[in-house]
């Protein structure tokens, strides 16, 4: 249940401002590192500032969402929502120029595939990366492996997700067996499955429940359909009399449609330009961290240099 | 975690998965218990076994889940059941350790697992039958094998492979037919092999000397169809736990002393009068006394 979940425990944060306090401190932390590292050359103007930062994360959620939802066999949408937290959760506390988003996204995606038990091979799995080749693909799965455990740790292992998908179909079943008033409730789904996409396009999932979440996106879908859902919150959820609820629940929502308004898409010259930084950034402290060894330098192309000797996990990884 | 915010005060036992340790966190001097998982060549990162296990212990929120996931069953898997991992702590407790097969329920029911889970003795017919998709039943099935060995003093069905396993069950049971067992015909391996047709043994002669109501329990856990067997909520209504003798209060248990002194004999409860011109008051527990023992009451 999620009210006693470790989501709702260590996942849900009080605001926007908390969370972008988190990212500074990620990206302070890795300037400092860099900094400390005593390269040569080093200097401010090298690394990415938090706005860009977040076009490129945006950027590369986008292509989490768009590999998840190519995958053949389909992928159940509450693995893509999980494999989607995961990414977020990553990037609360570690800055994209610590690790590359690149391959971070795919392990969230391997990792959520497990965890939700939507049972795929490894060798599936990477073969749904169709541009590159087998032995391509062979590279990735082992740079996925090398970082499962990172990821992880980074979650803090809190691998249960609670999704706005289940109840939203309870909110549903809810309707369309206890509020008649509504003639169908059915024709809401198409546009609150819309608002849910879009939800997890934002922190709308580390700042408010998912019940809230399904329960905005359904509001969102009536109104825009010009229905008055308002009997339904106070006669069906009991809010009549607990009008601080309500109106608690009505400033969440207004919150979250803000998060969803504010949504921009990345633009593609900003993200090439930021792109070329990140590579470069990786590129120059690629060994500050002895996570990362080799890898596929350009998206979709595969490194053309010789493998690094495979350094073995061993048992005291884990603890 | 870091190891070095523990000492490892001993080591508690082994599994397919890791080494249990018992360990003491320095800070606050609380005593865990640690697994160790080796995590070497495997090809697919890090076993699905070891995720399940982290989800479930992360969102248990204390040492309280062996009782209140009882009382959530149908969304609660064990999958291990079998007597190695039951605990009985020493307020007589009952607590289920391993949590390394254990899932969260998906409703949606279409999803595939491995079905190479519970662990022989206590696995279900239709897991040996190759089932991927599977439900409750699985645990049903070994709570029946677990309560058949306690009648027994031994193991019910003892395969030493996963074919004999199969024979052992089928001896019992009886060779399995489309009417015993409809869903048989689905099952990945049912046409892979045949068995030689032989009736089901009646389970008075398995568990002989066992009082009749006990024996029809049984009866309602090993059955072929997993939808069939008797949910733990139905279970704990069965005759058998409202007839002599009565189950005890868990203070009432024999405690057993480590180093293999005799048990602590078991405090008999005073010769209860069934009159049924008695008040009722007298014969009822205080619901207040079970608080704290019970949290699905």
């Amino acid at each position: 249940m999620f009210h006693n979940s470790s989501q709702k425990k260590y996942w849900i944060f009080k605001s926007e401002d908390e969370l972008e306090q988190k990212r500074y401190k990620a990206n302070q932390k890795f300037r400092n590192k860099a900094r400390e590292s005593g390269k040569p050359g080093v200097s401010e103007s090298m690394f990415l500032e938090r706005h860009e930062e977040d076009v490129l994360f945006r950027h590369y959620e986008r292509r989490l969402l768009e590999f998840c939802n190519a995958f053949k066999p389909a992928m159940p949408k509450s693995v893509v929502g999980t494999a989607a937290t995961y990414f977020r959760r990553f990037y609360v506390n570690n800055s994209i120029m610590e690790f590359h988003p690149r391959i971070i996204m795919l392990t969230c995606a391997y990792l959520s595939c497990k965890v939700d038990e939507f049972n795929v091979s490894s060798t599936q799995f990477v073969g749904n990366l169709l541009q590159e080749t087998p032995a391509g693909q062979e590279r990735v799965l082992e740079q996925i492996l090398e970082y499962e455990l990172l990821l992880i740790q980074q979650l803090n292992f809190h691998l249960v997700v609670h999704n706005p998908y289940r109840p939203m179909e309870g909110l549903l079943i809810d309707l369309k067996t206890r509020y008649p008033t509504l003639e169908n409730p059915e024709s809401l789904r198409k546009s609150a499955d819309d608002f849910l996409t879009q939800a997890a396009l934002t922190d709308a999932g580390l700042l408010f429940s998912p019940s809230q979440i399904a329960l905005t996106a359904i509001l969102n879908s009536a109104s825009r359909a010009s229905l008055n859902l308002e009997s339904y919150l106070t006669e069906c959820l009991g809010l009549k009399q607990d009008k601080e609820t309500l109106s608690k629940m009505y400033d969440s929502m207004r919150r979250m449609k803000t998060l969803l308004k504010k949504y921009e898409l990345p633009k593609s010259e900003e993200v090439n330009v930021y792109k070329q930084r990140l590579e470069r950034i990786h590129a120059e402290f690629a060994t500050s961290s002895n996570k990362r060894k080799r890898g596929y330098e350009e998206d979709g192309h595969v490194a053309k240099e010789a493998r690094l000797v495979e350094e073995e996990w061993t048992d005291e990884d884990l603890i | 975690m870091n190891m070095e915010q523990y000492s490892i005060l001993g080591r508690i036992g082994e599994g397919a998965h890791g080494i249990v340790f018992k360990a003491k966190h320095i800070e606050t001097g609380e005593t865990v218990a640690l697994k160790k998982v080796a995590l070497r060549r495997l090809e697919d990162g890090i076993p699905n076994q070891a995720l399940r296990e982290i989800k479930a212990l992360q969102e248990i929120e204390d040492n309280q889940h062996v009782r209140s996931k009882a009382c959530d069953a149908p969304v609660f898997s064990v999958q291990d059941l079998k007597p190695a991992n039951l605990l009985i702590s020493s307020s007589g407790h009952l607590k289920i350790a391993d949590f390394g097969l254990a899932r969260l329920f998906s409703e949606q029911g279409e999803r595939l697992y491995s079905h190479q889970v519970a662990t022989r003795w206590y696995r279900a017919p239709e897991l040996l039958y190759g089932a991927r998709k599977y439900d409750e039943g699985v645990d049903l099935w070994a709570v029946g094998c677990i309560f058949g060995e306690l009648l027994n003093s031994s193991p019910l069905f003892p395969g030493e492979n996963d074919i004999e396993q199969l024979c052992c069950v089928l001896r019992v049971l009886g060779t399995p037919t489309q009417d015993s067992w409809p869903e048989i015909v689905e099952l990945p391996d049912y046409n892979k092999i045949t068995f030689k047709e032989n009736p089901a043994i009646p389970l008075e002669e398995i568990v002989p000397d066992t009082c009749p109501q006990a024996v029809h329990l049984l009866y309602k856990f090993l059955v072929y169809p997993s939808r069939q067997r008797c949910s733990a909520r139905q279970a704990l209504l069965h005759p058998y736990f409202f007839s002599s003798p009565l189950p005890a209060h868990h203070s009432e248990l024999p405690i057993p002393q480590r180093g293999g002194r005799p048990p602590r004999q078991r405090l008999q409860a005073p010769p209860t009068d069934f009159s049924v011109d008695l008040p009722l008051q007298n014969s009822v527990v205080d619901p207040a006394l079970l608080q704290g023992h019970a949290s699905c009451l």
